[in-house]
C-alpha cells in the first residue's frame, strides 16, 4: 500500500468502487504527504524557464571558432541535412555568426560564462552547466509544451501537476504548483494556460498562476463590503448547513467540501502572507536588484518564489518571454539578460545563505537553444539566429545535482553534441530522481495505458548527480 | 497445490462482492493480460516477443493450457527475476489476488471469449425479478435483479420536489420554477410527470444543454489555439448543433452528416456546415511551421475525434504503431486518415491574409439569400453557354478578311523593366517611372542582395535566392480583370522551388500566397491563381522542363475567368503544353505589392536571371504572345499555327467581346453576392488528395512509401462492405451497419451519462480491451440494441429525445439519492443504482443556475460567442496577446456554452468546475472539489452579482425576512429548506443586519444600497449559491 498514488486505479478495482470522481478526490486528499519511491534530495523545484530559446552562443556556450568563421556559411557536412525551420530553411545562404560579446572563466570552477552573465557567473560553484541538451520539437509552441509536460500533443500534465500528484503537499494551506509570469518581458512569443495544466491529471494539480496586484489569486479577496467577521459567518452558516445535509444525504462528499471551505478561508489569509514582501529586508531587495521592488518582475518573482518554498511550495515555475531573437540578437538578449541574471543568481545565493539550496533545486533553461548560422541580415555586429533544437544550454543548481561542473561538449560550430547528450526526457527523469521519484513508476492510467512525465523514454543523467 | 490455488481463487473472487461465482475471462482475466502482458505478447506486430500472442487463443494455447502446470502458471508464480511475467522491468508486478485470478482461470481450462465490446449487442432477455411492482421499464428489471442477487432493496421514491428538481437539471441543466415545482408536488401522478418529461425534452434548454457534451468533443473553441490563438468565428456550426438537437435529428441522421454532410445527394449550406465539426481541431500559423507536419496533426486529430466520440476506441493509440491492447493495426489508423485527409488542405492557417478562413470552406449564404445566390450561379452558367455559342459563331465565319494589323497589335503594357542598372536600390520601369522595380520588399526579413549583370538583352537582374524586388502599385483590380507578363528567365541550378513572379503575404511559405504566382517546382514552370493555396486556387503546369542555363522567353496569361483554362503560358513564343494542377479558385484575390524573384521564407531565384519584365493589364492572345516574344529576340521556328484567326475570333469579333464581357459581369456579380457572407471551413472531399502512406512512428517526415494506404476503416470492429464508397459517406454507412458493434453503444452511453450521473462505463473514450467493464452489460446490450432497431414503436431507431425520456420515466431514474452509510457501502458509488442519481453540478450548470435563480439569466437561441464579465488582463498576465473585452448588455447573462472560448487562456469560472480548455476530443470530465471552487462561489464577481439580484428578487417578490430566505432558497433549491437550514440563514441575517446597520457604507459597498437587510440577505443568498444543493443534483 505504500504506493499507493502510484496504482490507485487497481486499488480501486479491487475495492469495488471504480474510479468515481468522488472516490478519487477523497482519496487524493486523503494521501497528502505520500511518501517519494526512494530517499529523496530535493524537496522542491524552482524553475525558471526563459521563454522563446535563449542563445547559447551568447550566454553558456562559448564557440570562438565561430567568431573566426564569422560569415562562412555553415558547412554542409556539419549540418548533414538535418530539418531546419520554415523560417531560415529557405534561406539560400547560411552564414555562420560569432558571438558579439567575450566569455570568462571563473577562476574558482572554470567554467566559461559569457559577460552578459557576471551574476550568474559568481554562483558558479553551485551550478551544474548542460551544454548538450537537445529537444525533439522545433517550433516554440511544440517545443515549449515538450519541455513543460514531456510531450508535444497538448493535454498531457505539465511536470509541476506530475509533482504535486506524485508528491503530495507539505503546506495544505498553499497551492503545491504556482506559476509567476514575468510582467516586465518582451512578449515576442506567446504561453499558454496548458503548460501548467494537469491534463488527465485531477485539476486540482494544476499550476496555479499567482498574479502580481492586489488579488495573487482569483478571487481570493472578499468582495467589497465584506470584512473578515462577514466571511467567518457566512462559512459557519455554509458549514451549518452542509452538516445538516451530509446528515440528511450521507454523502460523504459533503464533508470534503466543508474542509475546502475552510481551507479557501485559511488561504485567504496565507497567500497574501506568501506574496506580500513588504517585510524583506532592504539589502534583500537590493541583492536581487531594483527591479525586485516592482511586483510582477522577474526579479521580484524570484524573491517571491524564494518566499513560497520556503512555505512549503513543492513547485514554482517562473515564465520569462522575450528569448526569441531571429534578428537584432546583440540588443535583444543583452536586455534579456540584464533583466534575468542578477535575480537568478540572487536566487541561488539567496537559498544557499538560508541553508535551502540544498534540497531545492533550481533550473534555468529555454525550449530550444538557437542556431549557429545567421537568420536575415548579417553584417558585422548584427544577426539573429534561428531555432536549433539538437544541442543547447542550460543550468541547475542545488537539489543534489554537482555544483560548479559542465556537463556535455558540442562540435566546434555548436552544431552537433559531441559528449554528454541530456534529451528533455532524460531531464525530467533526473529531476523526478532528484525528488526522489522512479519516473517509470510515476504513472497514471488513462485511455487504456500508464502515462508518464517521460512517455516511453529518459534516463537518470547520473553525472551530475552530487 | 489444488488446494492452495482454490482458496487463491475464492481470495480473488472477493474481489468482485456484488458476482460471486467463477472466474470470467473478460470481467476478470482479460484487464490483466492486457494490462500485464499484451504489450509484449499482444496486437503490436513490432514489440512482440517470442511470436507469443496472448490475445489470440490460437497462439496462446500453448502456455495457457495444463491448468496449474501451464506455462503461464510457472511463469508468474517464478521467482527467478530471468524466468518470472512479467518482466521486472515492467514494473508493474501480479499482487497476490492478480495472481490468484489467473491460476483460477487456468485452472478453469483457460476459457476464451471475444472481446464484450466488439460483439454486436442483442437484446438480452428480461431477467427474472422477485419484487414485480417496482419496475416500471424492463431496463428497472435489470437493475433490480442485480440489485436482489445481491440483497439490497431500491431505494424510496424521491419526494416529487427534488425529482422534479433533478428531472430539470438533467434534461435542461436549468433549477425549475418553484412554481412548476409545486404544480408537480400539487399531482405527482404518472402523467403529470410524462407530461413534464415530455415539455422539458422539447424546450430549447434541453437543446442547449445537451450541447455541451458535443461541444468538448468537437473541441469547440473561439480561437485557433496553439501560439498566437486568434479569433475564429466557427459559432455557425455550434448553432448547426443546437438546431440538430432541438429538431431531435435522428442519432444516425446526425452523425452522418457531422461525418459526411458534404457528400450527400444535393447538400444543402446546413449539410456542409455540420461537417465543420471535424474542422474545428487546432490550427497553427507560428512561422517556419512545416505543412505537412500539421496537416498530418489534423488528419491524427480527426481520426482520434472520430474514434472517442463515435466508437469509443483510443484510435490515436494505433498512430505510431499497431496498438498495444486492442487489435487496431497502424495500418488502419491510416486507412481512417486516407477517409479524413481527402480534402485540399493547407496544415497551416493563413497569418498574413486579412479576413479569411482554411480551406475547404462553405460560405454561409443565409436561407433568405439562396434563391438570389443560385439566380446569380445560374446567370454565370448562361453566359458562359452564350459565350461558347459567341466563339462557336465566330469560328464559322472564319477564315476571315484580311485583318487590320493594328487589330492584332501587342497592347501597352503597364510596367516594363529592362535591368539594365541598379540605381540607389532600383530598377527604372520605362512605361511609368514613379513605379520602380524597388529591392526593398516592404517586409520584416530584408535578406539577400540583387545584383546585376549580363542579360538576353542588354543587362540583367541576378538573384541569389534570396534578395528580390518588389513592385508596387500594379494590379488592384479583382480575378475577373486580365493579366500578363513576359520575361526572359535563365535558372542554373535545379531548385524544387523558385519564386519568379508572385503576391504572397509574409511569413508561410504557402498558406498566405495570394493573386497570380509564376514558379519553377521541380524543374517545371507553375502558373497559378490563388485565394487559398491549395484548396482554393487554378493552377497549370508546363509539362515540359525548364532547361537549365539557358535563356528561355515566357509569356503568362490570365483571362480572368477564375479557371485552370484560363491561365496559359507561352514559351519561347510557343504556345506550351499544360496540365491542370487545381481547379477549385473561389475566392478573392489580396491585392498586394508583386515580388519578383524571391518569397518570404519561402525559396526564391537562386541563381537565376531575369530580362525584360513586362506587365500587362490584359489577357495576351497567342499571336500577341508570339509578336512579344519575337520582338525580345526570340529566334521563332516555322509556325503553322493559325494565330491571326484564332486572334480575331477571341480578341476582336464584337460578339465574343460582348459576350465575354457579359460573362464577366455575371461573375463580378455573383461573387460580389456570395462572398460578403461568411466562410466557415468544413470538409469536401478533393480530386487533387495526396496519397496517404503509413508514417513510420507517426512521424510526418517518414512516409513508408512501401506502405500506400487505402481509405478504409476497423477490420476487427466490422469488416468494411466493399459496395460501400470508400469515403467519409461509407465510413458514416459502416458506422451505422446493424453489425457494428461500438456505435449504438457509445451513444447510448453517453444518453445514461447524462441522465444518472455515471455512464454504463466508467471509461466512455475507452470501450477497448484496457477500458472499463459495463456495469450492467445485458441491460446495456439490450439499450443498445433497442436504440439501434427502434423499440416497439415503429420508427422509433436512433430516436434520442426517445432514449432520454425512457430512461428518465424509469423507476431507477426516480429513486431517492439519500442513502445511509450502510447502504452506501453496498454500492459506494452508486455504480448498481441501488439509490437515484447524486452528481455535482458540471461548470455550464454551475453558473446558469445561478443566473437562473437570481433571474438574471438572457435566454437567447443560438448566436455568436458572447463575453461575459472576467478578470480583467487575465490574457496578458497568461502571457497571451490580445484585450478582452466584456459585454455590458445581455452577453454578460448568457447561458455558458455561448461564452467566448480562448483554448489558451480558459475561462477562469469554467476551468476551475472542470471544464476543459477545449484543445482536443474529450469525452468525460473530471468532478474535483477544490478550495478554489469555494473561492469562485463565494467571491467571483458573477457569483456575487447573482447573490445580489437574488436577493433584491427575494426582497421584491415577498416581504418578511423569513419568507425571503424561503423564497430565495426555494429559487436556488426548488425544496423548502429544513428547520435547520432556515436557523442557519436566519441567525446569518439577524446578525449580519446588525452589523451593516452600524456600516451602511459596507451595505453599500456589497449590494449597492444602504440597506443593512438586503447586504445581509446578499450573504445568505451567497451562502445558498455555495451549498450543497446548489452545486449538486440530488
Amino acid at each position: 500500500m505504500n504506493h499507493l498514488p502510484f496504482d490507485r486505479r487497481s486499488l480501486l478495482r479491487g475495492a469495488g468502487l471504480g474510479l468515481g470522481s468522488l472516490a478519487l478526490a477523497d482519496l487524493l486528499r486523503a494521501n497528502d504527504g505520500r511518501a517519494p519511491h526512494f530517499p529523496a534530495r530535493a524537496k522542491r523545484v524552482i524553475y525558471l524557464f526563459q521563454a522563446g530559446g535563449p542563445s547559447q552562443f551568447e550566454t553558456l556556450d562559448p564557440k570562438p571558432r565561430l567568431r573566426e568563421l564569422h560569415g562562412q556559411p555553415l558547412p554542409d557536412s556539419v549540418r548533414a541535412g538535418q530539418r531546419l525551420t520554415g523560417m531560415s530553411g529557405n534561406q539560400a545562404v547560411l552564414p555562420l555568426a560569432g558571438s558579439f560579446v567575450d566569455f570568462v572563466r571563473e577562476p574558482e570552477t572554470g567554467i566559461e560564462f559569457s559577460t552578459l552573465l557576471p551574476h550568474t557567473s559568481k554562483v558558479a560553484r553551485h551550478l551544474c552547466v548542460l551544454r548538450a541538451v537537445h529537444t525533439e520539437a522545433i517550433n516554440h509552441d511544440p517545443a515549449i509544451t515538450f519541455f513543460t509536460s514531456g510531450s508535444q500533443v497538448a493535454g498531457r500534465p505539465s511536470m509541476g501537476a506530475w509533482l504535486s500528484y506524485g508528491l503530495g503537499s507539505l503546506n495544505a494551506d498553499l497551492p503545491n504548483f504556482v506559476v509567476l509570469v514575468s510582467k516586465d518581458a518582451n512578449r515576442d512569443q506567446p504561453l499558454y494556460s496548458r503548460l501548467w495544466g494537469s491534463g488527465f491529471l485531477p485539476s486540482e494539480h494544476q499550476g496555479l498562476q499567482l498574479r502580481s496586484g492586489r488579488e495573487p489569486v482569483l478571487f481570493l479577496g472578499d468582495p467589497a463590503g465584506v470584512a473578515r467577521s462577514d466571511r467567518r459567518a457566512v462559512l459557519d452558516a455554509l458549514a451549518r448547513m452542509g452538516r445538516d445535509a451530509s446528515a440528511r444525504e450521507g454523502d460523504p462528499e459533503i464533508d470534503a467540501r466543508l474542509a475546502q471551505a475552510e481551507l479557501a478561508f485559511r488561504m485567504q489569509t496565507s497567500v497574501p502572507e506568501a506574496t506580500d514582501t513588504s517585510s524583506e529586508s532592504a539589502e534583500t531587495f537590493d541583492a536581487y536588484g531594483p527591479s525586485s521592488r516592482d511586483p510582477g518582475s522577474f526579479a521580484a518573482n524570484c524573491l517571491l518564489a524564494r518566499r513560497l518554498v520556503e512555505r512549503g511550495v513543492r513547485f514554482v515555475q517562473l515564465f520569462h518571454q522575450g528569448w526569441d531573437q531571429h534578428g537584432g540578437l546583440p540588443g535583444g538578449i543583452s536586455r534579456q539578460c540584464e533583466q534575468t541574471d542578477r535575480a537568478s543568481a540572487e536566487l541561488v545565493a539567496d537559498l544557499a545563505q538560508r541553508g535551502l539550496l540544498d534540497d531545492t533545486l533550481v533550473v534555468w533553461g529555454g525550449e530550444f537553444g538557437r542556431t549557429s548560422y545567421c537568420q536575415g541580415k548579417l553584417s558585422e555586429r548584427m544577426y539573429g539566429r534561428d531555432h536549433h533544437p539538437r544541442c543547447f544550454s542550460l543550468w541547475l543548481a542545488g537539489g543534489g545535482v554537482r555544483g560548479g561542473h559542465v556537463h556535455g561538449a558540442t562540435d566546434e560550430f555548436g552544431y552537433n553534441a559531441i559528449e554528454g547528450q541530456v534529451s528533455v526526457h532524460d531531464l525530467h527523469a533526473t529531476l523526478l530522481h532528484l525528488l526522489g521519484l522512479d519516473h517509470e513508476r510515476l504513472t497514471w492510467f488513462h485511455q487504456g495505458r500508464h502515462f508518464r512525465l517521460t512517455d516511453v523514454a529518459g534516463s537518470v543523467v547520473r553525472e551530475i548527480l552530487a | 497445490m489444488t488446494a492452495a490455488l482454490s482458496l487463491l481463487a475464492a481470495f480473488a473472487l472477493g474481489t468482485t462482492p456484488h458476482d460471486a461465482g467463477r472466474v470470467d475471462f473478460q470481467r476478470d482475466v482479460q484487464p490483466l493480460l492486457a494490462d500485464r502482458c499484451f504489450a509484449c505478447h499482444g496486437p503490436d506486430a513490432a514489440k512482440r516477443k517470442a511470436e507469443l500472442r496472448l490475445d489470440l487463443e490460437e497462439s496462446a494455447r500453448d502456455v495457457v493450457d495444463g491448468g496449474a502446470k501451464a506455462e503461464l502458471a510457472q511463469r508468474i508464480l517464478s521467482d527467478d527475476p530471468r524466468h518470472v511475467m512479467p518482466p521486472p522491468s515492467l514494473k508493474r508486478p501480479l499482487d497476490e489476488r492478480e495472481r490468484a485470478t489467473l491460476l483460477a482461470w487456468l485452472e478453469q481450462g483457460a476459457p476464451y471469449a471475444r472481446h464484450w465490446a466488439f460483439v454486436a449487442p442483442q437484446r438480452a432477455p428480461i431477467p427474472d425479478v422477485r419484487d414485480k411492482t417496482w419496475p416500471r421499464d424492463e431496463l428497472d428489471r435489470h437493475v433490480l435483479a442485480r440489485l436482489e442477487a445481491l440483497g439490497i432493496a431500491p431505494a424510496p421514491p424521491a419526494s416529487p420536489l427534488r425529482l422534479v428538481r433533478r428531472l430539470s437539471l438533467v434534461l435542461t441543466g436549468l433549477p425549475p420554477t418553484p412554481e412548476v415545482a409545486d404544480a408537480f408536488a400539487a399531482d405527482p401522478s404518472e402523467a403529470a410527470y410524462e407530461r413534464l418529461v415530455d415539455e422539458l425534452l422539447a424546450s430549447p434548454r434541453a437543446a442547449e444543454h445537451a450541447a455541451s457534451v458535443w461541444l468538448d468533443l468537437a473541441r469547440y473553441a473561439d480561437t485557433y489555439g496553439y501560439q498566437t490563438d486568434g479569433d475564429r468565428a466557427v459559432w455557425p456550426w455550434r448553432d448547426w448543433l443546437l438546431r440538430a438537437l432541438a429538431d431531435n435529428v435522428p442519432y444516425d441522421v446526425f452523425v452522418t452528416k457531422l461525418l459526411a454532410g458534404d457528400l450527400l445527394e444535393n447538400p444543402t449550406v446546413e449539410d456542409h456546415v455540420a461537417t465543420a465539426f471535424q474542422r474545428l481541431h487546432r490550427m497553427t500559423e507560428e512561422g517556419g511551421s512545416t505543412p505537412e507536419e500539421f496537416r498530418q496533426e489534423a488528419i491524427a486529430d480527426r481520426v482520434g475525434t472520430f474514434g472517442t466520440s463515435f466508437l469509443g476506441l483510443t484510435l490515436d493509440c494505433a498512430r505510431c504503431h499497431d496498438h498495444k491492447y486492442d487489435p487496431l493495426p497502424q495500418r488502419e489508423f491510416y486507412a481512417l486518415g486516407a477517409m479524413f485527409g481527402a480534402i485540399d488542405e493547407n496544415g497551416l492557417k493563413p497569418y498574413a491574409l486579412g479576413n479569411t478562413v482554411p480551406a475547404p470552406f462553405v460560405r454561409l449564404v443565409p436561407e433568405a439569400d439562396r434563391a438570389r445566390a443560385e439566380e446569380l450561379a445560374a446567370a454565370v452558367q448562361v453566359a458562359e453557354r452564350e459565350l461558347d455559342k459567341a466563339l462557336q459563331a465566330a469560328r464559322e465565319r472564319a477564315p476571315l478578311a484580311q485583318l487590320a494589323p493594328e487589330a492584332l497589335a501587342v497592347p501597352a503594357p503597364v510596367a516594363h523593366y529592362s535591368f539594365e542598372q541598379l540605381d540607389n536600390g532600383r530598377f527604372a520601369n520605362s512605361v511609368d517611372a514613379t513605379k520602380p522595380a524597388n529591392t526593398d520588399r516592404r517586409r520584416p526579413e530584408q535578406l539577400g542582395t540583387v545584383t546585376v549583370g549580363e542579360g538576353r538583352v542588354g543587362k540583367a537582374v541576378l538573384f541569389d535566392g534570396d534578395g528580390g524586388l518588389g513592385l508596387e502599385g500594379f494590379f488592384s483590380g479583382t480575378r475577373f480583370d486580365e493579366r500578363s507578363f513576359s520575361l526572359w528567365l535563365r535558372p542554373t541550378e535545379r531548385n524544387a522551388r523558385a519564386a519568379l513572379v508572385q503576391m504572397a503575404g509574409f511569413y508561410t511559405q504557402d498558406a498566405d500566397a495570394t493573386g497570380l504566382e509564376l514558379e519553377i517546382v521541380d524543374g517545371h514552370l507553375r502558373w497559378s491563381a490563388i485565394h487559398l493555396w491549395p484548396g482554393s486556387a487554378a493552377s497549370v503546369r508546363c509539362t515540359q522542363p525548364l532547361e537549365l542555363g539557358r535563356w528561355t522567353h515566357v509569356v503568362a496569361t490570365y483571362d480572368g475567368s477564375s479557371r485552370a483554362a484560363g491561365l496559359r503560358l507561352y514559351v519561347d513564343g510557343q504556345t506550351a503544353v499544360l496540365e491542370v494542377v487545381r481547379d477549385e479558385l473561389d475566392g478573392p484575390f489580396e491585392n498586394r505589392a508583386i515580388e519578383i524573384g524571391s518569397r518570404s521564407r519561402g525559396n526564391g531565384f537562386r541563381g537565376g536571371a531575369i530580362d525584360e519584365l513586362r506587365l500587362w493589364d490584359a489577357e495576351l492572345s497567342a499571336h500577341q504572345a508570339r509578336s512579344v516574344a519575337l520582338a525580345d529576340g526570340v529566334a521563332a521556328p516555322a509556325d503553322s499555327v493559325d494565330r491571326a484567326t484564332e486572334h480575331y475570333i477571341e480578341r476582336v469579333d464584337a460578339d465574343v467581346l460582348a459576350a465575354r464581357k457579359r460573362l464577366r459581369d455575371a461573375q463580378r456579380a455573383s461573387a460580389a453576392f456570395v462572398e460578403a457572407f461568411a466562410m466557415l471551413p468544413c470538409m469536401r472531399d478533393s480530386r487533387w488528395v495526396r496519397p496517404t502512406y503509413v508514417l513510420r512512428r507517426g512521424s510526418y517526415e517518414q512516409p513508408d512509401l512501401t506502405r500506400p494506404v487505402e481509405p478504409g476503416a476497423l477490420e476487427a470492429v466490422l469488416p468494411f462492405d466493399p459496395a460501400l464508397p470508400r469515403n467519409r459517406l461509407g465510413l458514416a454507412r459502416w458506422l451505422f451497419d446493424p453489425g457494428n458493434p461500438l456505435t449504438a453503444r457509445v451513444a447510448v452511453d453517453r444518453l445514461w451519462r447524462q441522465v444518472f450521473g455515471l455512464g454504463m462505463l466508467e471509461t466512455p473514450e475507452n470501450f477497448g480491451l484496457q477500458g472499463a467493464r459495463p456495469t450492467h452489460p445485458e441491460l446495456f446490450d439490450t439499450l443498445a440494441f433497442e436504440f439501434a432497431n427502434g423499440d416497439v414503436e415503429p420508427g422509433s431507431a436512433w430516436n434520442v429525445r426517445r432514449m432520454l425520456r425512457r430512461l428518465v420515466l424509469s423507476s431507477t431514474f426516480r429513486q431517492d439519492s439519500s442513502a445511509t452509510k450502510a447502504r452506501r457501502e453496498l454500492d459506494p458509488d452508486g455504480a448498481l443504482h441501488s439509490r437515484g442519481p447524486s452528481v455535482r453540478l458540471s461548470a455550464e450548470m454551475q453558473r446558469d443556475s445561478a443566473l437562473c435563480a437570481s433571474g438574471l439569466l438572457v435566454e437567447r437561441f443560438g448566436g455568436p460567442s458572447v463575453r461575459p464579465w472576467q478578470p480583467e488582463g487575465l490574457w496578458n498576465e497568461a502571457g497571451q496577446t490580445g484585450q478582452y473585452v466584456p459585454d455590458l448588455g445581455e452577453g454578460a447573462h448568457r447561458r455558458s456554452l455561448y461564452t467566448y472560448t480562448k483554448r489558451t487562456v480558459p475561462v477562469p469560472d469554467m476551468s476551475v468546475f472542470d471544464a476543459g480548455p477545449r484543445e482536443t476530443c474529450v469525452a468525460r470530465r473530471g468532478a474535483t472539489n477544490t478550495p478554489l471552487q469555494v473561492l469562485t462561489l463565494l467571491n467571483d464577481p458573477v457569483f456575487v452579482e447573482c447573490a445580489r439580484a437574488l436577493a433584491v428578487r427575494a426582497t421584491r417578490e415577498v416581504t418578511d425576512v423569513a419568507a425571503r430566505l424561503e423564497r430565495a432558497f426555494r429559487l436556488v433549491a426548488t425544496r423548502v429548506p429544513t428547520d435547520e437550514e432556515r436557523a442557519a440563514l436566519a441567525e446569518l441575517v439577524a446578525s449580519e443586519t446588525a452589523r451593516y446597520s452600524t456600516n451602511p457604507a459596507d451595505a453599500l459597498a456589497l449590494c449597492g444600497a444602504e440597506d443593512a437587510e438586503l447586504a445581509a440577505l446578499t450573504l445568505a443568498c451567497s451562502v445558498i449559491l455555495s451549498s450543497d444543493e446548489a452545486r449538486n443534483v440530488r
